[in-house]
């Protein structure tokens, strides 16, 4: 019953149907309306004339047909024009001497063979033989809804049509519409525009022309069926309305009919159905309608339910699906079986065939978020449940049924109402006046608009006003009044809108001159990322925060410590990040053929399940996790220690004082993925504010990298707590300072930060050592290396004897033999 | 002492001859005139040994080589400049052409930061806080608070991504989560601006990623109206873009804004005539706005009859893939060297 549009994402309008609800002057182009529409109401992305795109083809009379000479397939024809005869070459299968056809002539849009692009006709060669234009297949001039294809080799035949030769072809097929291509989600919030009567609303509002009156007559109850409906939800179903047609034929709908649906993307089925699709455009109300003899019950009795679907109940949509359906899905039933989804799509096994002989319309109002629920569920959107989603106004369906009844007394002559109208109702609308001052009005738009013209701009979208002193009380008309409009910004937009947003001034806020808080956040991320790049050549990466459980397989993880998706796009990465440094080795493995050393950072959020994180609300107990920023490093390359590079990265971001941050080795260590004898945490205050490792060689070779690689994680929200940055001034040095140098030979295992620290212990007058050489070999024995540090003496008060200094220098030598077993030398 | 002086002239000149470049002119220089032990120095020195007589005569002598060996040392100097100059040249000369090797590898930062960095700065200037909230956000400030019902499409999980096992959690659809959150947190006057990763469950082709870059904009104040939010979102544009724009509104309909709008730009490209750039339009869709629907405001903790104010949303990711002209979205979370290197 409900046939989807060509482009369910689009709604078709008709120029000339709104004419029907708005009388427009024939000054007004339908492309200076689709701009008014696109600036006051919905965004009108496309507008199509029929004339101009039919243009340059017309009504041909085929006078001779002869054979082509080089090829079996192909006719010579010569075609009537209107002006002389042309000689066009043509492959239609139906092509006969005497037909009235399609003619394109040169300068015509037309889609050879319905496919591809559309090209603009030229005059060709075809085998050899000279064309003059071509004639058509409906498929190629689009019109293949209109003229659906019999054979794949059919030219359109125009003999049945009146039209002189030579008459445009859109004028002789009645074709002199414009459609506006509208952008549903441009009216996703407005009900009442789902249908030409509602767009007319505006387009009165608009050109300041008077809407015309729905006008319907009462419908008067016949006799012959017993109609009851039984509504046993009246929240899913506010409103169900009914009524019974008897003495119906079931034919093909006049031209008229058929061509409004066509224009606007329907294709006709039978009268019956084409009533029903024509209310749907017109008002924006769906319409069902069943074969009576179809539904349960005796021939003089029929009851419809409207209940809650049985858990487990299967149905049968009209196109031949079907559902499993659960117990918050209303249906429409009889006494025995489902005949409808509510508002959705009806049953194969209730439809209008062409035996019906009785018909019983439904005209109902049914709750939105249950229709969109079920749609969800189903998998089904028609053009039904479009509407009813939207929150339609339940005053629609009286109006819908009333013109159902009467274009079925005109299309079928012998049809008669059968039984009573029923309308089982239970709704209520807010409807009590918006107070509009004209201060908040002012305040709003930021500029006066005069009262009057306030007024008007309100009256011509139907809402009814009583005045008072500075102010308005507003009665939302009830097509409005489903959930569109509740309060006083509301009818700001409808006023600006109307009154036209390119009217109102431009101006700029007073704001007082407050600098704004500093993010500390952003600023050291900031700065953090442009060390990384521009001082220590890293370069940035940004990864999805999701991942794979492969990767957090192969990198020796377990995936129950990570939140997850429920519902992933990418079915194989429903994980959340925890850590950045796996993303980071995965872009190691993925540039390695693009360079022999990579060095990468990324600065993102993680998400840890086990720390608490922000409120999910303002007064509850609810926390999210804890979404830390956190900075990560990772390098691969010929180098000998990658370690070493992180952590000079590190002291070049954090500050080289050696009371900024220190790295502690970690001895147990828990996490498989790093080289246990290459893996320290980085502590700040005492706080540990990250890692820096070591890749084990083991998921090294997993991940496919020809050289050792390192990483470098750093939780930024955590280290600002414990560290701002600051810089420490000391005054410059008085006196000289004296520089000796110190070689160091120690087990392998001791330390130089022990060493460091040992030796400033020593005296004041030692003010600084600094490692630069280390070496390892054989020369000094096994498990030993050798540390050469310089040193640097001075004291604040004076100049330092080189007496002093030997002195000071040989009780360093013998603090470090003293307490590392070390030897030294100078 | 005369001999002496003859055979420091004799080896001078010999050493002249033997001059190649610079180094051995100093060389021969301090031979000679060394103050501690230059020969001709030394033989100077010796000068007050010798009788008043003869000091005058050797004196005189001394002085007029010392006076000769400094002229010709110095003639020698100019020669070597011009000379040996050219020598130096072609000795040392390097191919200037050559990288440094082993090459420099160079850093580079991500577009996305760029951009950002760059219009942080630019609301920075123009007095707006930056903020940055939760990724993973709870239905109450994604949706709720938002004004965006419980029945409302974009609750979809076709459109959302929710978190197993905490049906309250989704990962935040757009950074207008953080509205009510800065609202709650610093009230008003608020300017903010919150730039931020975003999560849609869409399927990902060369325009579409369920990844991308916001960056929201709020600004509460007494009498916020439609006509402030117009003049805010020109001098934003103008200067983001640094140069003159025009805008206009349209309807375009956003839960937590009433009114709401869509702001078109006029197309720098065609300054309005229509072309392949605005696709034969004139104007540009650039960014939906409106003013603060008033139950935000409610959840925000303020009251919508003392204050008001606009929002509006900025596609950063759309900007960056304008600025760069990338043709497919999916580069900027590829993490391809190839590609982020060139930035």
């Amino acid at each position: 019953m409900f046939v989807s549009l060509t482009n369910s994402n689009h709604m078709f309008v008709s120029y000339n149907w709104l004419k029907d609800h708005v009388k427009l002057p024939d000054s007004l182009t339908p492309e200076e309306l689709a701009e008014r529409l696109t600036m006051s109401t919905v965004e009108v992305d496309g507008l199509f004339s029929q004339e101009k795109s039919l243009a340059n083809i017309v009504v041909g009379l085929v006078k001779k047909v002869s054979p082509h000479p080089g090829a079996d397939r192909l006719q010579v024809c010569l075609v009537a024009d209107g002006t002389g005869e042309k000689q066009v070459v043509c492959g239609g299968s139906n092509v006969r001497a005497g037909m009235k056809v399609a003619l394109a002539q040169v300068g015509a849009r037309i889609k050879w063979h319905g496919e591809g692009e559309t090209i603009t006709l030229e005059p060709a060669k075809i085998r050899g033989v000279e064309s003059q234009g071509m004639i058509c297949a409906s498929s190629e001039i689009g019109l293949s809804e209109m003229f659906p294809l019999r054979e794949e080799k059919e030219i359109l035949d125009l003999s049945t049509y009146q039209a002189a030769v030579g008459t445009p072809l859109a004028q002789a097929l009645g074709m002199n519409d414009a459609i506006f291509d509208i952008d549903n989600k441009s009216m996703n919030h407005r009900p009442d525009l789902w249908g030409h009567y509602g767009l007319a609303r505006e387009v009165a509002a608009l050109t300041k022309r008077k809407l015309k009156e729905y006008r319907t007559a009462k419908i008067t109850s016949g006799q012959g069926l017993r109609l009851r409906v039984e509504v046993k939800d009246q929240e899913l179903c506010p409103r169900y309305m009914a009524v019974a047609v008897g003495g119906i034929k079931i034919k093909e709908s006049p031209a008229w009919l058929r061509q409004r649906l066509l224009n606007v993307g329907l294709r006709p089925i039978n009268n019956l159905v084409d009533i029903t699709n024509y209310i749907l455009m017109d008002l924006g109300q769906p319409l069902h309608a069943f074969d009576a003899r179809l539904l349960s019950g005796s021939e003089k009795e029929k009851t419809i339910v409207a209940r809650r679907a049985k858990s487990g109940e299967t149905f049968t949509t009209l196109d031949e699906k079907e559902h499993k359906l659960t117990e918050d899905m209303l249906v429409i039933a009889d006494q025995e079986k489902a005949v409808a989804v509510a508002g959705v799509m009806g049953g194969l096994n209730s439809g209008i065939n062409v035996e019906t002989q009785t018909v019983i319309f439904e005209s109902a109002n049914f709750q939105a978020a249950n229709i969109r629920q079920t749609t969800q569920k189903l998998g089904i959107r028609t053009d039904s449940s479009a509407r009813f989603e939207k929150s339609l106004d339940p005053h629609l369906t009286k109006a819908a049924l009333e013109k159902a009844v009467a274009m079925t007394k005109e299309l079928c002559p012998g049809a008669k109402v059968v039984s009573v109208v029923v309308d089982e109702k239970d709704f209520h609308l807010f409807t009590s006046p918006i107070i509009l001052t004209d201060e908040f009005l002012r305040k709003k738009i930021g500029m006066e608009i005069p009262r009057a013209k306030v007024k008007d701009i309100l009256t011509s979208l139907g809402f009814c006003l009583k005045e008072k002193r500075g102010e308005l009380a507003v009665t939302v008309p009830t097509w409005r009044a489903t959930k569109d409009i509740t309060r006083p910004e509301d009818l700001v937009e409808e006023i600006s809108r109307i009154y036209g947003y390119g009217n109102i001034p431009v101006s700029l806020p007073k704001f007082a001159i407050t600098p704004p808080l500093v993010n500390e956040e952003r600023r050291w991320e900031r700065l953090f990322k442009e060390k990384l790049a521009w001082e220590f050549g890293f370069t940035e990466v940004s990864n999805y925060s999701f991942l794979s459980p492969r990767l957090i397989e192969k990198a020796g993880l377990t995936t129950n410590e990570y939140l997850e998706l429920d519902n992933p796009i990418a079915k194989d990465r429903p994980f959340l990040r925890r850590e950045l440094w796996l993303g980071l080795l995965e872009n190691l493995e993925n540039n390695q053929p693009y360079g022999e050393t990579l060095k990468l950072f990324e600065v993102g959020r993680v998400f840890e399940k086990e720390f608490a994180g922000q409120r999910e609300m303002e007064k509850s107990d609810g926390l999210l996790p804890r979404q830390n920023i956190r900075l990560g490093l990772a390098v691969s390359g010929k180098y000998a220690e990658p370690f070493y590079l992180l952590s000079e990265a590190l002291g070049g971001l954090l500050g080289e004082a050696p009371d900024n941050w220190e790295l502690k080795k970690v001895v147990a260590v828990k996490n498989s993925a790093v080289h246990p004898g290459r893996v320290a945490e980085i502590t700040v205050k005492g706080k540990i504010i990250g890692v820096l490792a070591e890749v084990h060689p083991e998921i090294q070779e997993k991940f496919g990298l020809l050289n050792r690689t390192a990483f470098l994680e750093l939780d930024l929200t955590e280290l600002l707590t414990v560290w701002a940055g600051q810089k420490h001034y000391r005054p410059l040095p008085l006196y000289p300072a004296v520089n000796r140098d110190l070689a160091v030979v120690v087990e392998q295992t001791i330390e130089q930060q022990a060493l460091v620290q040992e030796m400033l212990k020593t005296s004041p007058l030692l003010q600084a050592v600094e490692l630069f050489d280390v070496y390892v070999g054989s020369k000094i024995g096994e498990n030993k290396k050798s540390l050469a540090f310089h040193l640097t003496y001075r004291s604040e008060i004076k100049t330092l004897s080189a007496e002093e200094v030997v002195t000071v220098h040989q009780q360093v030598r013998q603090r470090l033999e003293k307490k590392f077993q070390a030897e030294t030398r100078e | 002492m005369k001999d002496r002086l003859a055979q420091i002239k004799k080896d001078f000149y010999q050493g002249v001859e033997d001059i190649k470049d610079t180094l051995q002119l100093e060389e021969l220089e301090q031979r000679f005139f060394s103050r501690r032990s230059g020969e001709l120095t030394e033989t100077l020195k010796k000068l007050k040994e010798l009788s008043a007589e003869a000091r005058v005569e050797m004196g005189r002598l001394a002085n007029e080589l010392k006076e000769e060996m400094t002229e010709v040392l110095a003639k020698k100097k100019r020669e070597l400049a011009t000379t040996v100059g050219g020598q130096l040249a072609d000795r040392e000369g390097i191919d200037v052409t050559q990288p440094r090797l082993p090459r420099h590898q160079s850093g580079h930062l991500h577009p996305n930061t760029q951009v950002q960095n760059d219009l942080e700065d630019l609301f920075t200037s123009m007095g707006f806080m930056v903020l940055d909230g939760p990724e993973l956000e709870s239905e109450f400030f994604n949706f709720e608070a938002l004004n965006i019902s419980a029945t409302h499409p974009a609750r979809d999980s076709q459109d959302t991504f929710f978190i197993k096992d905490h049906p309250q959690w989704v990962m935040r659809t757009q950074t207008s989560a953080m509205q009510v959150r800065a609202l709650l947190k610093y009230g008003a006057p608020l300017r903010a601006v919150v730039p931020g990763r975003c999560f849609r469950n869409e399927a990902t082709d060369a325009c579409h990623d369920h990844t991308f870059y916001q960056l929201e904009g709020l600004v509460v104040d007494h009498e916020i109206s439609v006509a402030h939010l117009v003049g805010v979102m020109k001098e934003l544009l103008q200067g983001v873009l640094k140069r003159e724009v025009e805008v206009r509104l349209r309807p375009g309909y956003f839960p937590f804004v009433e009114p709401g709008f869509e702001l078109d730009m006029k197309c720098l490209v065609c300054g309005g005539q229509g072309c392949g750039a605005c696709k034969h339009n004139g104007w540009i869709e650039t960014l939906p706005c409106g003013l603060v629907h008033p139950k935000v405001l409610e959840f925000g903790g303020l009251d919508p009859k003392e204050w008001s104010g606009f929002a509006f949303g900025l596609g950063m990711t759309r900007l960056v893939m304008q600025k760069y002209g990338i043709e497919d979205i999916r580069h900027l979370q590829g993490s391809d060297v190839r590609f982020l290197n060139q930035f």
